[in-house]
């Protein structure tokens, strides 16, 4: 049986590829504001990433929150008029504002 | 026979006032409320509502009808608010009318009507008016007080109203839906 040889360049090799998948810098999670207006989420929907940061604004004049849809999963403190909150995502979620629950949106992490 | 009694209530009321008004206005150059009038129904409309949904928390038992009374005490005063910061600062004195005083009237009977009921009962009289109240004042806010307003920011204000009245509508149909389900 043949054995494998390696020389001490191919060493070298060898490690300088498993330093570079090892420490392959991650995709750098981005910011994705949510306004909160005219008794609207917007957008109503978005694609994002999983780690990425959700920032919920809210510009109306009466407060809003923003509530996943179980309930179960995260909900933002009620934010008055001005008010912003943000939270890391990662999973994909159907939220509503539990103050007016016609307000509706969705959040889909990829 | 109760559905049609609330409705025909503020039809008779806000709307007959938005038609009797809304018409001469666009024959004549001149409105017919000015801004001080304008910004006094808008505060009496709104506090109509926060009086109501304080009824409904002394009398309703029912989780989703106390939240709504809650949400409509938040968001009314809220507006309220936004509209005396707005005259305010305009130097405007909000001055009653006759628009004013038939909304009062009106809120006063329902008020009456509403005192008399209890239980799943009151719920859905509340919540009825409610859809009631929310679709003649959107209608009123749009075809009266809007085109009624000189000063920019006063309509401004009204017209970032209308969202809020609209989706206030659309969760008091919702909770009747839930209501007449049960």
């Amino acid at each position: 049986m043949k054995s494998l040889k390696l020389l001490p360049v191919d060493l070298s090799l060898l490690g300088l590829m498993l330093l570079c998948t090892t420490f392959a810098p991650l995709p750098k999670p981005k910011v994705h504001t949510i306004e909160i207006s005219q008794m609207q989420f917007k957008p109503a929907t978005l694609v994002v990433s999983a780690g990425d940061t959700l920032v919920f604004v809210n510009r109306d004049m009466v407060s809003h929150n923003a509530t996943e849809q179980s309930g179960t999963s995260w909900k933002s403190p009620t934010l008055a008029s001005g008010d912003s909150w943000r939270m890391a995502i990662t999973k994909s979620a159907a939220y509503y504002c539990s103050f007016h629950p016609t307000m509706k949106g969705e959040v889909k992490v990829e | 026979m109760k559905a049609v009694s609330s409705t025909t209530l503020w039809a008779t009321g806000i709307l007959l006032f938005v038609a009797l008004l809304a018409a001469p206005a666009s024959a004549q150059e001149s409105p017919k409320l000015s801004d001080a009038e304008v910004a006094s129904v808008a505060v009496i409309a709104n506090q109509i509502d926060i009086d109501q949904a304080r009824l409904a928390q002394e009398r309703s038992e029912n989780e989703a009808v106390l939240q709504f009374a809650q949400t409509m005490i938040n968001d009314h005063e809220a507006v309220i608010k936004q509209a005396t910061d707005l005259v305010q600062k305009l130097g405007v004195t909000p001055q009653e009318n006759a628009v004013g005083k038939q909304l009062q009237d009106d809120a006063a009977k329902t008020a009456k009507m509403l005192k008399t009921k209890s239980g799943a009962a009151f719920d859905k009289a509340y919540v009825e008016n409610e859809v009631a109240y929310h679709q003649a004042v959107i209608s009123a806010v749009e075809d009266l007080l809007i085109p009624e307003s000189e000063n920019e920011e006063l309509r401004g204000l009204l017209e970032s109203i209308v969202p809020a009245l609209q989706t206030h509508l659309e969760h008091a149909q919702m909770l009747q839906n839930q209501l007449n389900e049960k």
